[in-house]
This record gives C-alpha cells, structure tokens and sequence, in this order.
C-alpha cells in the first residue's frame, strides 16, 4: 500500500468524528493555557480527585469503547483485542487527565479567592 | 466528459480530506522519487462496470495512461458499499452510511458513460449502448458485476423483500432495509421458524448468508427467549464455505447454537401468501452439489423430490451468474466449470482466455472464489499492471493469488478476519501476524464496523 492509500484509509476512517477530535483537542489545549497562565505545573501541583476521575474516566472506557463499536467487553477476547483496549483505555485516562488536572487547579483556585474574599469581609 | 472541475472554494470535508491527505503523500513521493512515469498510449480503452472493480480500474489506468481515452460505463449516480448491506440488514448501520455519489470516485479525465451496456461484440471490439449507440474499444475491462436471477426461484422476485416474512439481504439498499425490518417483525413475534439459505450457484460475499444468520441468533439470543424460536440453515450441498476451516467451525457453531442443518437441499419455489417455501432435494451426487457446475437449464428437473415447508421469515440468496449480455457475448466460458456462467478469463492473469485485448475483475469472472470487494483489491493491480504489459507488447507477468477476505460475523460485536486464496486447499493469507484468522475477536468486528469502510474508498481511488 502507498503512503497515500495509508493517509486516504485513516482520513476517511477519521472523518466522522474529526469535529469530536478537533472539538476535544480544543478543550484540552485552551484548559491547560488558562491554566498555566495562572500558574499551573503539571507535576507540582497534587489533586487526588482529579486523578480518581481520570482513573474512572480510563475505566470507563471498558464499557463504551465496545459499545462504541456496537459490540461489548464480553466479546474482547484475543491477547491482540485486550492490547488494543487496554491502549485505548490508557489514552483515555491520559486524555481525562490532562484536561481535569488543571481544570481542578483552576477551580481551586476559584475557591481559594472566594474563600479569602470571605475572609476579608468584616 | 468526467464531472470534475476543480474549484477549491467549493470543496465538502471529505474532497478537503482527499486534497489534503493527497497533497501530503504527493510530496512525500515525489521527494522520495517514487512516481512512476505514466505510459504514452493513445488506446481506447472502455471499462464496463462502475463497481468496486470499474471505479479502481479507472482510476488505476488514469494514473498510469496518457493519451489513453478511457471511457466509463455506468449508467448508476449513486456508489453503493455493498460489504455494508450484511449490518445495515441486522441493525446495526443506517442505509445511509453505505451510500456516496459515483462523482466523487470518477477520476479526471475519464469519459464517464451513464448508459447500461446492452451487448458486447468480442469480435469487431465494440460495446452497444442502452440508447442503441456503440463504442469501440482497443481494450475492454469487464466490470460488470453479476445477476441475481430471483427468477429461477418459483413465486419469487425481489420485490418481495420486505413483505410475507420474505428478506434477502442481496437484492439492494432498500432489500437489505426491508430485511432488517421483517426479522424486526419476527423477532417482535416472540417465536416462530426462521429459515436461511444458500444459493447453488457461486455467490457475491459467500459469507453474508451466514453473516446473516449469525447476526439473527445474536438478536434471537438478546430477547432472552431464544428457545421459542426455530432456525434452521438449508444448504445446497455439504459445504457451508469454501476455507475448510471456516466450513468446520461454521457448521460446528450452527450446532452449538441450535440452528437445524439441513443439506443437498436448494430453494426452488416460495408462496408469499402462505408463507411457505419449497425445497429441492438435490442429492449428495447431484450436479447441483458441486455449485460451479449449476446452470440456468438444469433448474427444475423431472423426478427430483420436493419437500414444503412453512416459514416465519426466510432469507433467500438468489442464484447469481454473469448479466445476461455478457453471457449472450462471445466472452462468457465456452467450457470448463464456468461455461455458459461466467467470465472466461485466466485466473491468474485475469486475461480472457481468448481474446488477449479483454481482462475481467469482479464478480463477473469465472473463478473458484473471488466475488468479494477485497479480492478487487487484490485484483487490480494485476489488471492493471497486465493491461500495461499488453498494450506494451510484453509478456504478462503479474498473477493473482485468488486472494479474497471475509470478516466472518459470528455475532454482533464479533467477527473472525478470514483471508484466503487458490493455493493450498484455500489456505490461509493473513494480512496482520496479529490477527489469527482461526479467532473470534473484536479487533476484527472493529475492522468491519470501521475500517473496511475507509480502505474499500482507498480501493475505489486506486491507492490501496
């Protein structure tokens, strides 16, 4: 196969869902912008929460990506199948956390402004 | 003339995709000094058929040929994807995401016909028109596709799809619609027998009556009473597929699944009103068994037993052969398995046998497998590289394998990626040393909901 044929194959496969791509890449990047505007470090600042969430957004993904494909987890059945969703479950997880982990940074901060403003008043 | 004027402020997503993705590989090949230079011809050159064999034919010698007047005929605007019609018919596409404008497909520069072709003079090298007109040709690509002769099943036609219980998920689109709907209604019944056949002729996508069956009992299964219904599978002889190991394991699985095997049996007559349908009983040393041998004129012999049965939903295949004009054409086989039926080309070289300036692809050609959309794939470039060579005047060196592929549905959610080819008792051609064609798996049912898709348009533009 030609490299175009390989490039024709995956934009048209990828077709469908460019507008969910480009939309969720969008949101990811203007997150972590805001974010690190507003002093954001991806490895210095600790949220359990959001990494739960992103552990559980992962996990999710056991149940929809099958169903996704109109199929179920009961039919992941190959070494290859189990490679293929554990890869995509990992994305995933790696996806959630790069837009929940400085989503909490910036809503703490939120919450950290509202309650010293709180504080200040008489 | 072809349709194409290219006008960027007019371009859709998808042609936005095909400029981009061909403009990024365009400089990749030519920074790697990969194009190959086209060759100089000023042949004729007419291509019947705008399937998925014609549209690769055509853009494949587009590419290739300059000065060449290619011209194709399709008289049909709409492109259907017919791999799709097996999940549009259990539930699981829309009808709409199978179908795309033939304009998309028509490369630059070929004469795109929209005429039917009515009869092929092999002799004087010319094709006759639906409106009475003919084109000559140098060279010919018989891409016709095949027939389905409903015809030769009593009481039957495919109008009747949709309607008495009757589905074929074969006969169109809109078939494939109507049969997804009455196995909705009989499922909505709550019990009752459903009967799936099999043709006793060589059939486009031999998998897709099985398919069919499999993806019902998934449905069957899903209502939680899958013992009120009864499912039976007639075969017109011992086998259910040509890859013995598929055959086996198919057979072993209608068992597993309480689907009742009935063999040597092919459907020779069906009463809508009464919802029953007739079965020959062809015998285990009936011509009929060996399905390459069945012709238009053995149906329906003296003395052969007869057996009537009710239904509550039935799949018919039709049996299938070339169209009629390409069988009333000094081109169809003489001799041989295929005579009277088929395409009489080398299936190897995918040459007529005895016209050297004629080759067939498709489901028109007289070969033991091969009417699949990835047997094209395999099939066009040999085609076009043994064209080449013709034209040229140089040996043909290019050969098929006989390669075809058949995501085999077992269930809805679960597919085994079978690809075989002629050589070994049809063994095995895995494509992905990751994909064991032996396992049921997702990652081949994702190939099928997702994948196949892209790579049969790939096909159609000739990069894949």
């Amino acid at each position: 196969m030609t490299i175009q044929g390989a490039l024709t194959i995956l934009m048209y496969a990828l077709a469908p869902f460019l507008w969910l791509i480009v939309a969720g890449l969008g949101l990811l990047v203007t997150i972590q912008l805001i974010a690190r505007v507003r002093g954001y470090r991806a490895f210095t600042y600790r949220c359990l929460g959001a990494n739960l969430a992103a552990l559980a957004v992962g996990l999710s993904g056991l149940w929809w990506i099958p169903a996704f494909t109109s199929s179920r987890l009961a039919y992941v059945a190959t070494a290859f199948d189990w490679v293929a969703l554990i890869g995509a479950v990992l994305g995933l997880a790696i996806a959630a956390w790069l837009v929940l982990h400085p989503l909490s940074y910036l809503l703490r901060g939120r919450q950290s402004q509202l309650l010293a403003t709180k504080q200040k008043l008489p | 003339m072809s349709r194409h004027n290219f006008d960027p402020s007019r371009l859709d997503r998808r042609q936005f995709l095909r400029w981009s993705a061909g403009a990024g590989a365009a400089g990749l090949l030519y920074s790697s000094g990969l194009q190959a230079r086209p060759l100089s011809t000023d042949a004729r050159i007419v291509i019947i058929g705008g399937g998925a064999s014609g549209m690769a034919m055509a853009n494949r010698l587009s590419h290739q040929l300059d000065g060449a007047r290619i011209t194709l005929v399709e008289p049909r605007e709409v492109h259907h994807y017919q791999p799709g019609w097996t999940l549009v018919a259990s539930g699981v596409w829309k009808p709409e995401k199978t179908m795309q404008p033939n304009s998309r497909f028509i490369p630059t520069g070929v004469d795109w016909v929209r005429q039917p072709a009515d009869s092929i003079d092999a002799v004087n090298r010319r094709v006759e028109l639906g409106d009475g007109s003919w084109i000559d040709y140098d060279y010919l690509v018989v891409a016709t596709g095949l027939q389905l002769n409903y015809h030769l099943i009593d009481g039957m036609s495919s109008d009747l799809v949709g309607s008495h219980g009757i589905g074929s998920v074969y006969a169109s689109i809109e078939g494939a619609t109507r049969t997804r709907d009455a196995i909705d209604a009989w499922i909505a019944q709550g019990s009752g027998k459903g009967i799936f056949t099999a043709a006793p002729t060589p059939v486009k996508c031999a998998g897709a009556p099985l398919k069919m069956t499999f993806t019902t009992l998934s449905r069957l299964e899903a209502t939680g009473h899958r013992d009120d219904f009864q499912v039976e599978f007639m075969a017109p002889g011992l086998g259910l597929f040509s890859q013995p190991y598929i055959n086996d394991f198919v057979k072993q699985r209608f068992d597993d699944q309480g689907v009742t095997r009935r063999h040597h049996y092919r459907l020779s007559a069906i009463d809508p009103q009464a919802r029953e349908a007739e079965f020959t009983f062809v015998g285990p040393d009936s011509e009929f068994t060996s399905h390459h041998q069945l012709r238009e004129s053995e149906f329906s012999r003296e003395g052969e037993r007869r057996v009537v049965t009710g239904y509550d939903f039935i799949h018919v295949v039709p049996p299938m052969s070339a169209p009629d004009f390409v069988k009333a054409s000094d081109l169809i086989a003489q001799d041989g398995p295929f005579r009277g039926e088929w395409l009489d080309v080398d299936i190897h070289t995918l040459q007529h046998n005895r016209y050297p300036e004629v080759f067939g692809i498709g489901d028109v050609i007289g070969a033991p497998i091969n009417k699949t959309a990835a047997s094209v794939k395999a099939q066009a470039p040999v085609v076009e590289a043994n064209l080449l060579a013709q034209i040229q005047g140089q040996p043909l060196l290019a050969r098929h394998n006989g390669y075809t592929s058949c995501p085999m549905i077992t269930g809805i959610g679960m597919a085994m990626l079978v690809e075989f080819g002629y050589d070994n008792n049809f063994d095995f051609l895995p494509s992905f040393p990751f994909i064991d064609p032996k396992d049921e798996s997702w990652a081949a049912w994702v190939m099928k909901d997702r994948m196949l898709q892209p790579a049969y348009y790939a096909v159609l533009e000739g990069q894949a």
